[in-house]
């Protein structure tokens, strides 16, 4: 069997502007979260609504955060 | 000439004398030619070596011999088998070498045995391709020199090829880097054309001849040598190979003796110091890319840069121009694109890169190899094209939980043949690759966790102090006051629904949905009224919310007036209808309601305004 060369899973000119996006709807998100936080009141607060947010917004953080290190030249 | 090189040529000589061991003599070698280059700083010997079985037995070993001093500082050995001459000639294979031992060795010769691909018969010719490189045997000749000498080296060879064969016919050839030759050793047929010097051929010759010869003359190349020379080749699945290099180069040539002027060294016309070098070039792989030069201090911003489709030439410059003796220490580090050197073949995945240093003629002496791959590689095995010292390691890097494992490889005396490829085979699964990304999202989503406990936690001290309860009070007044805001709203959407209805009734006439509408609203209102109540009860009784239970109630009579007034033009619409007159009537009729209603609207739209800024 010929070798056959392995390549990204993500082509690398792309990690620039993926970062750029899943963080910036990472960080709307996050925005979300806080503001929601800190308006609502203690006692009709929905803990199922803080929890879905949290975690869509990390979803979107981690992968931005991480296309960003390769971006920059941190392959980890 | 050294004193002890001479004592050593003399005990070979004795000891050639001395030998005869008949265990060699069933081949004969029908023709050697004999190439050395010395235009560099370490001695590149080519051979061509064509083999007779003159005996009746077939021989399926092939002894190679070099004189002690010379082996001793071999540093490459590779034999090929060849087929054709001139430009058809091909090599067929590399022939496996090993350093031999046989009985009655003397020690003043090193013996390497050639195990050939099939045995040679009675009467079969064989042709040999031998390559082999040494360092160390050009010794600077004076030992010494200062700051405006030339550099000089002196090489020390047999004109006569030195094998435990008889040769029937032997020429040699000396490649100099110039034609400034101190002197040579003039023997018979001895002729120098420009830089290079010929010897014989010379013509039957018994076993283990040997006629030492010494050549003396000027050597421009750059003596650079690693001392230690540590590369890291770190492989990252996500598109990156990054190399490391880790350099502590010496210049091994004569040393500098006295002081170094800088003002000499940089004199026009005649600049002195033609023995140190100032450059070294390192061919790197073509889309190198992020390279950087750096040392302890920082950024060495003295390099150049050059790059086509087959290759990257890095040329750097060190902090000071290197003389004999002197040592400088730096890190050169480029990124190469993953899919040029990672593979996939039969399940494993392999790294292709290779082993030696980019620099052009640089000597190594201790070339470490560390080849880091990514967490989570198994079942690791190594391919290289000659023996390595191998060992593992474990590297913790960015985003690491067990460790990436690192193969180590060691090699000491590496010359630029050693520059092929190396394979890394290892086991990987592109689950692995997931792993990164999670921890940086478990890592953002404990934050936010954090969060969520911080503002549900409750951090007064005194429970029971009046500022506390005070607190709790408002608490809950604002959680009633935001129910009853949200009451309020659903009542303003029923009304919506309300109008709509109506507007339905205009366009189709169909009395009976809009009737059935009032009905659902009306309950749905009703239901409404009957939750609000109780939190109405709540603000009314709450001290701190006096101020604002007016405003509620004001909002809360203003909304059910609102409704009255909503009803009261729906009865009127609908009966309107029902009774047939005309649109124009109808109009006529709801206006003044019409008005009302609108600025009842307002009203309760600015209280919900100025509760929701509490």
């Amino acid at each position: 069997m010929a070798a056959k060369p392995i390549a990204s899973p993500i082509p690398v000119a792309m990690y620039p502007t993926l970062s750029v996006f899943t963080l910036a709807i990472g960080l709307v998100i996050t925005a979300f979260f806080f503001i929601y936080e800190a308006t609502s009141s203690r006692k009709n607060r929905s803990l199922v609504k803080e929890l879905v947010t949290a975690a869509v917004a990390s979803v979107f953080l981690g992968f931005g955060s991480l296309f960003l290190l390769l971006a920059s030249g941190v392959y980890v | 000439m050294k004193k002890s090189s001479v004592v050593d040529l003399l005990l070979l000589l004795l000891t050639i004398a001395v030998l005869a061991t008949p265990a060699f003599s069933d081949l004969v070698l029908s023709k050697v030619e004999r190439r050395i280059d010395v235009t560099s700083q370490f001695a590149r010997v080519t051979k061509t070596l064509k083999v007779v079985n003159s005996g009746s037995e077939s021989v399926s070993e092939f002894t190679l011999t070099f004189p002690k001093f010379l082996g001793d500082n071999l540093a490459y050995l590779s034999v090929a088998q060849s087929e054709g001459k001139g430009k058809s000639k091909r090599h067929l294979v590399i022939l496996s070498v090993e350093a031999a031992n046989p009985k009655g060795k003397p020690d003043s010769i090193s013996f390497y045995s050639v195990a050939l691909p099939k045995p040679l018969n009675k009467g079969d010719t064989l042709t040999l391709e031998v390559v082999a490189a040494f360092t160390n045997v050009l010794q600077p000749f004076p030992e010494k020199i200062s700051q405006a000498d030339i550099h000089l080296v002196m090489l020390q060879e047999s004109a006569q090829y030195l094998s435990p064969y008889a040769v029937e016919s032997q020429s040699f050839s000396i490649k100099l880097p110039s034609a400034r030759i101190e002197s040579y050793t003039n023997l018979e047929n001895t002729k120098v054309q420009g830089s290079e010097i010929k010897y014989g051929p010379y013509k039957n010759l018994p076993q283990y001849s040997y006629s030492p010869i010494v050549v003396h003359f000027e050597s421009k190349a750059a003596f650079a040598v690693a001392e230690k020379l540590v590369r890291e080749i770190e492989v990252s699945h996500w598109g990156n190979v990054q190399v490391t290099e880790h350099y502590n180069i010496v210049h091994r040539g004569a040393q500098l003796k006295g002081e170094f002027s800088r003002l000499e060294f940089q004199a026009r016309p005649n600049p002195r110091g033609i023995s140190a070098f100032k450059h070294l070039l390192a061919r790197l792989p073509p889309r190198a890319h992020s390279i950087y030069y750096r040392d302890d201090i920082g950024n060495i911003s003295t390099s150049q840069m050059q790059s086509d489709s087959k290759k990257t030439e890095l040329l750097i410059e060190p902090r000071f121009p290197l003389f004999g003796g002197w040592k400088t220490f730096f890190t050169i580090g480029y990124g190469l694109p993953l899919s040029d050197f990672l593979f996939a073949s039969e399940g494993k995945r392999f790294l292709d890169i290779s082993f030696g240093s980019p620099m052009l003629n640089l000597v190594t002496e201790k070339l470490i190899v560390q080849v880091v791959l990514p967490e989570g590689s198994k079942d690791i095995s190594v391919i290289t094209p000659f023996a390595v010292t191998q060992s593992q390691e474990i590297k913790y890097s960015h985003l690491d939980i067990a460790g990436r494992p690192v193969v180590v490889l060691e090699k000491n005396n590496v010359v630029p043949d050693h520059n092929q490829n190396i394979q890394v085979y290892y086991k990987f699964s592109n689950i692995n690759l997931l792993s990164e990304p999670l921890m940086l999202i478990s890592g953002f989503f404990v934050l936010f966790i954090t969060c969520i406990i911080y503002t549900r936690a409750d951090f007064s001290i005194s429970k029971s102090s009046p500022a506390y309860l005070a607190k709790l009070q408002w608490d809950e007044v604002l959680a009633t006051l935001q129910e009853v805001q949200s009451i309020i709203q659903k009542c303003l959407a029923t009304h919506d629904k309300l109008e709509a209805s109506l507007r339905d009734l205009s366009r189709t006439g169909d009395i009976q949905i809009c009737k059935a509408a009032r009905k659902s609203t009306d309950s749905l209102l009703k239901d409404l009224s009957k939750e609000l109540k109780p939190l109405l009860a709540f603000l009314q009784s709450s001290p701190s919310a006096s101020q604002i239970y007016l405003k509620v109630e004001e909002l809360v009579a203003k909304e059910k007036e609102l409704q009255e007034k909503l009803m009261a033009k729906h009865t009127t619409v609908v009966e309107g209808y029902e009774k047939k007159s005309s649109g124009r009537d109808i109009e006529n009729r709801i206006a003044s309601q019409q008005q009302k209603i609108i600025t009842l609207k307002q009203e309760v739209e600015d209280l919900l305004e100025f509760i929701d800024e509490i």
